[in-house]
C-alpha cells in the first residue's frame, strides 16, 4: 500500500516539472500527456469489460472535427463545439455501440478495427468537408468562460484537470456498484444475467463514455494543436494506445496513466531518431508482453485475485 | 468487371486463408499478416526487380523467406502465447509494427514499383483481361489446389485439422502440437508472402503496403467466420466480387463502405460468420 502513495506522490510531482524547467518544449511534452492519458483511460475502460476497442481514436476524430468545423463553419463558441464534439462521438459510441458489443474477443477486435480503418478513410476522402491530407489550418484557439488559452501551458493546465475529472469519475465508477456489475459481467455473464443485470445496456453505456471522453481529448487536440488532419486517428493511434496500456498495464485505471507518462514522451524525445520510435515501440511491447504481462502498475500494486 | 472481382477475391482469398488457418489452430489473431504480404511483395522487389531472377524463383524464394521468418517468429515469440487471445494479438503487433520499422530502414518511406514480367491483354467474350492479372489468378487457383491437398492428404494437413477441431483430443492420439503450431504459422505466413509476390508487380511496394491487404482479409475472415477454411474462401470471392461491382458502379470508398455494412449485418445476423462453428 505504501508504495502506492509514494507513486501518488512521484505522479503529482512529475505535473509539475514543466513549471521547474520552464520551457515551451517540456510544456508541449507534458500537454500531450495530459491529452494522451485520457485517450489511454477510454481504451482501458473497454479492457475493463474485456474488449480491445481499436476504434477509440476514431472517437478521437470525430470529436476533433466536430468541435474544428463547428466552430470554424458555423462560429460557435469554441468550449461548446468542444463539448459538442465529445457528445457527437458519445453519440457515435452510442449508435455502433449495441452492434458492436454482441460480439465478443477476436470478433468486437476485428469490428472495431474495421470501423476505425473506415472512419479514417471518411476523413481521408470527404475532403470538401475535412480537407482531406492537407487537413484544416487556422483552428481558432480555444476560449473558456472567456479567457483564451494561448499557450502549451494554459492549455497543459486544462489537460490536467481534464485528466484528473476523468480519471476520478472512472475510479469512482470502478467503486461503484456499476463497477461490481461490469465485474461481474466479466467473471460470469450467465450468473449476473440471470441477477437481473442488463449485460448490453451496461456495456453500451461504458462504450459511450469512452467515446465521450475520446471526443473530448480529439476536440482539446484540434485547438491546441491548431491544426488537423486524418493522421493521428488511423491505426497508427490505436498502436500507441495499446503500447500505453501494455507498459502500464491494464488492470487498474492506474496503469494507463503510468504507460502515458512513460510513453507519450518518447516520440518527442526521440524526435532525430523517428524512424526508430516503431522499432522502440515494437521491442518494448515484445520486452513488456513476454516478461511483465501486467504492465509497470503490476511492480506497485499487487492485483486482488 | 466480374473477371477482375474473381481475381481480386481470388488474392483476398489467399491472404484470408493464411490468416483462418493462424487462428484456427493458435487462436492468435496475426496482425502482423499484412507484413508477411510485404515480405514476399519485398522479395519480388529485390530478387527479381534488382537481381534480375526469374519471377517464378523470386515468388516462391519470398513465400518461403515469409514462411521461415514467420516459423521463427512463432518459435521465439508466439509459443507460449497460443491459445491465449488477448496477448497472442498484442504481440503480433508488436511483430507488425517491428517489421513495418525494419522495412522503413530499408526502403525508405517511398513506394517503388517492380516492372511488370508479363503485360498485354486477352479477351473473354466481351471482357478484356490484363494477362499480368491473369497470371495473378492462375497462381492463386494453383496455391489454393495445393493448400487443398495438403490439408486433405498430407499427415501434417491432417494433424492441423485434428488440432484446430480440438487440441486435446488431438495431443492424446499422438499429435505434437508444438510442431502442428510452428507449421501452421509457417504456412499461414508463406501464404502471405505468396500473395504479396503476386501482387507486387500490379501494386507498389512500400513499409506500409500490408495494411490495406490485412483490412480485406479481416473483412474476409469475419463474413466468412474465423477459423473456418470454405468460409475465407466463400468470403474472398464474395468481397472481391461485391468491391468490383460496386467501385465501377461508384466508388472505391462506396465499395469499402458498404463492404463493411455488410460484415455488420453479418455480425448482428450471424455472430460466428457465414461458415463459421457456432461453439466458442
Amino acid at each position: 500500500m505504501r508504495l502506492v502513495v509514494f507513486v501518488y506522490i512521484a505522479i503529482a510531482l512529475i505535473a509539475l516539472v514543466p513549471w521547474y524547467i520552464d520551457q515551451r518544449y517540456i510544456f508541449h511534452i507534458a500537454t500531450m500527456i495530459t491529452i494522451m492519458a485520457p485517450m489511454a483511460f477510454s481504451m482501458a475502460l473497454m479492457l475493463k469489460l474485456g474488449q480491445l476497442s481499436i476504434a477509440q481514436p476514431a472517437f478521437m476524430g470525430f470529436g476533433a472535427y466536430t468541435a474544428v468545423l463547428l466552430s470554424m463553419s458555423l462560429g460557435l463558441p469554441t468550449a461548446a463545439a468542444l463539448v459538442a464534439g465529445g457528445l457527437m462521438a458519445a453519440f457515435v459510441a452510442l449508435l455502433v455501440g449495441p452492434v458492436f458489443l454482441r460480439v465478443k474477443g477476436v470478433y468486437f477486435v476485428l469490428l472495431t478495427y474495421a470501423f476505425g480503418q473506415i472512419v479514417f478513410l471518411i476523413f481521408q476522402e470527404w475532403t470538401s468537408l475535412t480537407g482531406g491530407m492537407s487537413g484544416l489550418y487556422g483552428i481558432p484557439k480555444l476560449t473558456l468562460f472567456g479567457f483564451r488559452l494561448r499557450n502549451a501551458e494554459h492549455y497543459y493546465v486544462l489537460g490536467l484537470v481534464f485528466t484528473a475529472v476523468c480519471y476520478l469519475t472512472i475510479l469512482a465508477i470502478e467503486k461503484s456498484s456499476i463497477g461490481s456489475i461490469i465485474e461481474s459481467l466479466n467473471e460470469d455473464e450467465m450468473l449476473s444475467l440471470s441477477m437481473g443485470a442488463n449485460a448490453i445496456s451496461w456495456r453500451v453505456a461504458i462504450f459511450t463514455l469512452s467515446g465521450f471522453i475520446a471526443g473530448l481529448s480529439g476536440g482539446m487536440y484540434a485547438f491546441y494543436i491548431g491544426f488537423l488532419s486524418p493522421d493521428p486517428f488511423g491505426f497508427r493511434g490505436s498502436v500507441e494506445l495499446i503500447v500505453i496500456n501494455t507498459i502500464g498495464g491494464s488492470g487498474t485505471i492506474l496503469g494507463p496513466l503510468l504507460g502515458a507518462i512513460a510513453v507519450v514522451p518518447l516520440p518527442e524525445l526521440l524526435r532525430e531518431a523517428q524512424e526508430y520510435q516503431l522499432m522502440i515501440y515494437g521491442l518494448c511491447l515484445i520486452f513488456f508482453i513476454t516478461f511483465l504481462k501486467n504492465g509497470l502498475v503490476s511492480l506497485v500494486v499487487r492485483r486482488k485475485e | 468487371m466480374i473477371v477482375n472481382g474473381v481475381l481480386a477475391g481470388l488474392i483476398y482469398v489467399i491472404m484470408a486463408l493464411g490468416f483462418t488457418v493462424i487462428f484456427g489452430i493458435m487462436r492468435i489473431v496475426n496482425f502482423a499478416h499484412g507484413e508477411f504480404y510485404m515480405i514476399g511483395a519485398a522479395a519480388i522487389l529485390v530478387l527479381f526487380g534488382t537481381l534480375g531472377w526469374p519471377y517464378l524463383l523470386a515468388l516462391v524464394a519470398g513465400g518461403l523467406l515469409a514462411g521461415t521468418i514467420g516459423v521463427i517468429a512463432e518459435r521465439a515469440f508466439f509459443r507460449k502465447l497460443a491459445r491465449d487471445e488477448m496477448p497472442g494479438m498484442i504481440m503480433s503487433l508488436a511483430i507488425s509494427i517491428f517489421l513495418q520499422s525494419v522495412m522503413l530502414q530499408y526502403l525508405g518511406p517511398s513506394e517503388l514499383a517492380v516492372e511488370r514480367p508479363f503485360t498485354g491483354v486477352w479477351r473473354l467474350g466481351s471482357a478484356v483481361v490484363p494477362w499480368d492479372r491473369t497470371i495473378v489468378a492462375i497462381g492463386a487457383l494453383v496455391i489454393l489446389v495445393a493448400f487443398y491437398f495438403f490439408l486433405r492428404y498430407a499427415r501434417l494437413g491432417l494433424a492441423m485439422q485434428a488440432v484446430a477441431q480440438d487440441p486435446e483430443t488431438a495431443s492424446l492420439m499422438g499429435v505434437e502440437s508444438g510442431i502442428v503450431y510452428s507449421a501452421s504459422f509457417g504456412i499461414g505466413c508463406l501464404l502471405a508472402g505468396l500473395a504479396g509476390g503476386l501482387m507486387a508487380p500490379i501494386y507498389t511496394i512500400g513499409p506500409y503496403m500490408g495494411e490495406l491487404p490485412m483490412l480485406k482479409a479481416f473483412v474476409v475472415v469475419i463474413l466468412g467466420g474465423l477459423g473456418s477454411v470454405p468460409g475465407a474462401v466463400l468470403g474472398g470471392l464474395l468481397l472481391g466480387l461485391s468491391e468490383s461491382v460496386l467501385s465501377t458502379q461508384f466508388s472505391t470508398g462506396v465499395a469499402l463502405i458498404a463492404s463493411f455494412a455488410i460484415v455488420m449485418l453479418v455480425v448482428i445476423v450471424r455472430p460466428t460468420g457465414l461458415m463459421g462453428r457456432s461453439s466458442r
